[in-house]
């Protein structure tokens, strides 16, 4: 019924606009801007449009995970990997946020490294693109496909672009990255011989699981605690850890984020950090189902643990970036929480965190990209004061540092809550717990706000001048949208619930009893 | 076991057929000599003798084309000593492509390099005809004529840049141990055939099916063999002349060895062991797979520390190597009915490796100085600000070995370890993945040193002008190794039917 592949020119157009690109001379700076804002647009309309009418697309017919805008075709028919791409209600907010933030990015890109503005303008569509193709993908090949190739336009954005040890922030992340795949590659292979259907199909793996008792061997390690279903998730699950990050995994995250430059956070802490929480409800929740029930408890301790953990960073940090490279933990602590909730609040809260967290991160970095920029310094004992002369940027500042703690009127309020009512679900003391990271994040995040903001003016902040109109105007939809989803969260619950209850019902098994009362 | 004596076969003349359905070699091998005598017509204007070089090795892939829709199901020639089948026309096709666009890349970089003899191309279509007799060899002496075509014009190959000191020194080693391989593999040979009584590959599988117990003088001739080809195909412990070789030899032929003789050898690997050997599977199993690991470890380790691209190309390609024994490791071992086999994999890995790294060394020969190479890792740097699409092409191929989709690489590296996990080698799988992951650090290194600047912006940067010629052989394997990353049905269902109606054809056990 629809005969425009609306998915595939999500995925092809950031691409094409990449390569058009090209053509452009690299001096023709405005053109390429252009160009590139164009392009991004584009895709949030298509976005935009799709998940406007996500609603209205009637749950097509007996598939397990009811996609929507459907497209499949034969790929490598050999092996049964097929071109299938679908959308769904957590898909669907992703894409979106993708677009987004892409298009934020791209109005927010800096004029100061003209000479390579060509370059990094066309390594940002095609990380678009792939994005967009992680999210589409119905087919495990399909996706390893994106998920992998993702990596190709993040590594020469994130190592030629940003502070002066960028170099080996990004070769720990893309290692880190690709160990985390390559087992995941594995995992996905056993599935596919496993599983009795032959097919990288994610639907028909979902309904044809791969035996309960089939053997695995693996010379040297005692298996037999486990089944192998449960050591394959774990293959899964240690790729999208390290992608989400989870703690133990996130050693990656606080330097990269101090090197990167603003226009990089936007899409990079915004969406690519999302990934991996992405793949957690994707893939884990359906294609594993007792094995999650089964560690649950443990990556919700994990979560748990990144919340506290990362707030306690950020607290004792004095680098402005770094204060919210590990605020952004924290918070990503919340989404993984949420899903490990394994119900249909936390889930749902999950998803509408994700959506929020991606458009206030992306907010908070460029505020201390424009405070960096213009202080020459991101020490936080060395400013104060700038109240008095950036009372623009103080606005939006105190905005987004208000959605950021968690404050009732802003968007975060919402997911926030939502998580901690499927975290009470699972177990009060893990809720509780959570609930003490919220309390140090009003710490936190009020000091870096009053220590920039309030006081007497210092040095180095004594000569600044406020945002200019056009940086405000890349602020302030976001700022807008922080308040709008803050009381008008409707939309974002309607297309996110039913999904996470489509998850939660995928994810159901027997569970074992809880090993402490709710 | 003692065999009885063979059959003697009787002296009649072959029958025209057979002289046909041999066309694409007998295509080569009267290039080869055409190209001689041409040479002697041509004087100076000795790019005349790249075009007719092309034109046999085109003339020789359309008749290989013709061939695997002709082969059917295949049959042997001449008495059972070589094989007509889609296997053979498969590798046939890679080795032709690959020689094509070495000849493509080679008139500018000689010319560069002050050493454009016109036997070079002579020698060029000799060393394919080695391997096109390898690729269809279903003798042990067919074999050795293979191997022996190819390794004596390549050890004139490599030191073909005459005066130079580093050239000679790897022709000379190169000489040297593959003189030895030659000999390991004569004596695994003998033993085999002594313990067999035959020379013909599907008599010799034959005589093992019906044994039970393996002679250890019978493994021992197995174990012989098996060094003599990882010597042709640099497999560790066997790659010790590898680097230096590579990065004495002038680039061309380097690119010319490093793919061809690859492909070649695993050709003949997978016909010997994967299929003749298969009753002894369970013996050489274990030794193909450390071989493998060993391969892996060493090449990526090695090629970790490495400063020159050459030499760096060199090592990985051991480790690439490495992937490829994977896929023989395998055997026909298969858990499930998935069409996924070790062999599917060698052969679309062995198409992958052609095309990337030919496109990868490629580079290095169009970048080359007025006399020498240009090849270290600061020469390269800030290769995208002045050569753009050269480097965007180097990066791809870079990709594609790296193992990154949307590239052939990948594709390859994914058939081999999908079947490896088929087989429950789960084990091995996890070996090349951990090794792919290493591998991704010098692949990057140099990807990225090329979209750096240039540390001075004022100097005379000494890369020559991409020829049309260069171009067009660097477009081919970006091409290729983009697309067939992408529509992978395409090489994959051509693997999977030359799997399918490879010779010997020997009811399996497995």
């Amino acid at each position: 019924m629809n005969r425009v592949p609306w998915l595939t020119l999500m995925i092809v157009l950031p691409i094409g606009g990449a390569m058009l690109l090209q053509l452009v001379p690299a001096r023709m700076t405005s053109v390429i801007r252009g160009v590139t804002v164009v392009f991004a647009t584009a895709v949030t309309c298509i976005a935009g449009g799709l998940l406007f009418n996500l609603p209205h697309m009637a749950a097509s017919g007996t598939q397990p995970l009811s996609l929507a805008f459907q497209e499949q075709r034969d790929w490598i028919p050999a092996i049964s990997a097929s071109y299938h791409l679908g959308l769904d209600g957590l898909s669907g907010w992703l894409v979106m946020l993708n677009s987004g933030l892409f298009l934020v990015a791209a109005l927010a890109v800096s004029r100061s490294d003209a000479e390579r503005l060509r370059r990094y303008c066309a390594l940002m569509l095609v990380s678009e693109g792939a994005i967009a193709g992680t999210l589409l993908a119905a087919d495990l090949l399909l996706f390893y496909l994106f998920w992998e190739g993702m990596l190709i336009p993040l590594y020469f954005i994130l190592s030629g672009f940003g502070g002066p040890r960028r170099g080996q922030a990004t070769l720990k992340f893309i290692v880190y990255t690709i160990a985390g795949s390559l087992l995941m590659l594995v995992a996905i292979l056993w599935l596919y011989f496993a599983s009795g259907a032959h097919s990288f199909d994610l639907e028909s793996l979902i309904i044809n699981p791969p035996p309960a008792q089939s053997v695995m061997v693996i010379p040297g390690i005692n298996v037999s605690t486990f089944t192998p279903q449960d050591l394959v998730f774990i293959g899964f699950a240690i790729a999208f850890a390290i992608k989400l990050p989870l703690v133990p995994f996130h050693t990656w995250l606080p330097e990269l984020y101090v090197q990167s430059p603003a226009t990089t956070l936007v899409f990079f802490a915004g969406i690519v950090g999302k990934m991996g929480a992405y793949g957690f409800i994707r893939y884990g929740l359906t294609l594993f189902p007792s094995s999650i029930n089964t560690f649950k408890w443990l990556f919700a301790a994990l979560a748990v643990t990144g919340i506290i953990y990362g707030a306690l960073m950020a607290l004792s940090e004095r680098d402005i970036k770094r204060i919210l490279a590990y605020a952004s933990l924290s918070h990503l602590g919340f989404i993984a929480l949420g899903i490990f909730t394994l119900t249909t609040n936390g889930i749902s809260g999950a998803i509408i965190q994700m959506v929020n967290h991606g458009i206030i991160i992306a907010a908070l970095f460029l505020i201390a990209g424009y405070i960096e920029r213009r202080t020459g310094t991101r020490d936080l004992s060395e400013m104060a004061g700038l109240e008095k002369r950036m009372p623009w940027l103080y606005v939006l500042f105190l905005v987004a540092t208000l959605a950021s703690l968690g404050m009732p009127g802003t968007n975060s309020f919402v997911g926030e809550f939502a998580v901690m009512l499927g975290a009470f679900q699972l177990g009060w003391p893990l809720a509780v717990v959570a609930l003490g990271g919220t309390v140090i994040a009003c710490w936190y995040m009020l000091r870096l706000h009053q220590g920039l903001m309030h006081d007497p003016l210092k040095p180095a902040t004594e000569h600044v001048h406020d945002i200019r109109l056009s940086e405000g105007l890349v602020l302030a939809p976001l700022v807008a949208l922080i308040i709008l989803l803050g009381v008008f969260p409707k939309p974002v619950g309607d297309i996110a619930s039913p999904a996470a209850s489509q998850y939660v019902s995928l994810a159901s098994q027997p569970v074992a009893p809880p090993s402490f009362g709710t | 076991m003692l065999a009885q004596s063979a059959p003697l076969v009787p002296l009649v003349t072959p029958s025209a057929n057979d002289l046909l359905d041999l066309l694409p070699e007998l295509i080569v091998g009267f290039g080869f000599i055409a190209l001689m005598l041409l040479d002697l017509v041509v004087g100076r204007q000795r790019w005349w003798l790249a075009v007719a070089a092309i034109v046999f090795l085109a003339a020789g892939f359309g008749a290989s084309v013709w061939g695997w829709f002709d082969s059917g199901n295949g049959h042997t020639l001449y008495f059972g000593s070589f094989a007509y089948d889609k296997f053979s026309m498969f590798i046939n096709c890679v080795l032709l492509f690959s020689s094509a666009l070495v000849i493509l890349i080679s008139p500018h970089y000689l010319n560069r390099r002050g050493i454009h003899h016109g036997e070079y191309y002579a020698l060029i279509l000799a060393a394919t005809l080695g391997m096109m007799l390898l690729a269809g060899a279903m003798s042990l002496m067919v074999i050795f004529l293979g191997i022996e075509g190819l390794s004596l014009s390549l050890y004139i190959l490599s030191g073909f840049s005459r005066t130079e000191e580093r050239s000679q020194e790897a022709a000379l080693k190169y000489l040297l141990l593959g003189g030895f391989a030659s000999g390991f593999l004569l004596y695994g040979m003998a033993l085999v055939y002594g313990e067999t009584g035959h020379t013909q590959l599907q008599q010799i599988g034959a005589a093992l099916h019906s044994t039970t117990q393996a002679d250890p003088m019978l493994l021992a001739g197995v174990v012989l063999i098996f060094v003599g080809f990882a010597f042709k195909a640099s497999l560790v412990p066997f790659h010790t002349w590898t680097p230096d070789v590579y990065q004495g030899a002038p680039t061309s032929v380097t690119t010319f060895m490093s793919v061809t003789t690859k492909v070649a050898a695993f050709a003949v690997i997978v016909r010997v062991f994967t299929y003749t050997f298969v009753s002894l599977y369970s013996h050489w199993e274990v030794i193909v797979a450390v071989v493998a690991i060993a391969s892996i470890v060493v090449g990526n380790v090695a090629a970790l520390t490495q400063t020159h691209v050459k030499r760096m190309l060199a090592y990985s390609s051991i480790a690439q190597a490495g992937y490829i024994l994977i896929g023989v490791a395998v055997g026909t071992l298969s858990n499930t009915s998935s069409s996924i086999t070790g062999t599917t994999g060698v052969l679309y890995y062995l198409a992958a490796y052609a095309v990337t790294q030919i496109g990868a060394f490629a580079v290095i020969t169009i970048m080359a100085g007025r006399g020498e190479d240009l090849d270290s890792y600061d020469g390269l740097r800030g290769l995208a600000y002045r050569r753009p699409f050269v480097a965007a092409a180097m990066g791809l191929f870079l990709l594609s070995l790296g193992g990154f989709p949307p590239t052939v690489g990948f594709f390859g590296k994914f058939f081999v370890f999908a079947a490896a996990v088929n087989a429950n080698l789960t084990l091995l799988a996890l070996w090349g993945i951990a090794g792919s992951a290493i591998s991704v650090f010098y692949y990057l290194r140099v990807a990225l040193l090329m979209y750096q600047r240039p540390k001075d912006e004022q100097q005379e940067y000494p890369w020559s002008r991409t020829t049309i010629a260069g171009g067009t052989a660097l477009l081919a394997a970006a091409a290729g190794t983009l697309v067939f990353g992408i529509l992978v049905a395409v090489v994959f269902n051509g693997a999977q039917a030359a799997q399918n109606a490879i010779l010997p054809a020997i009811a399996s056990t497995r």
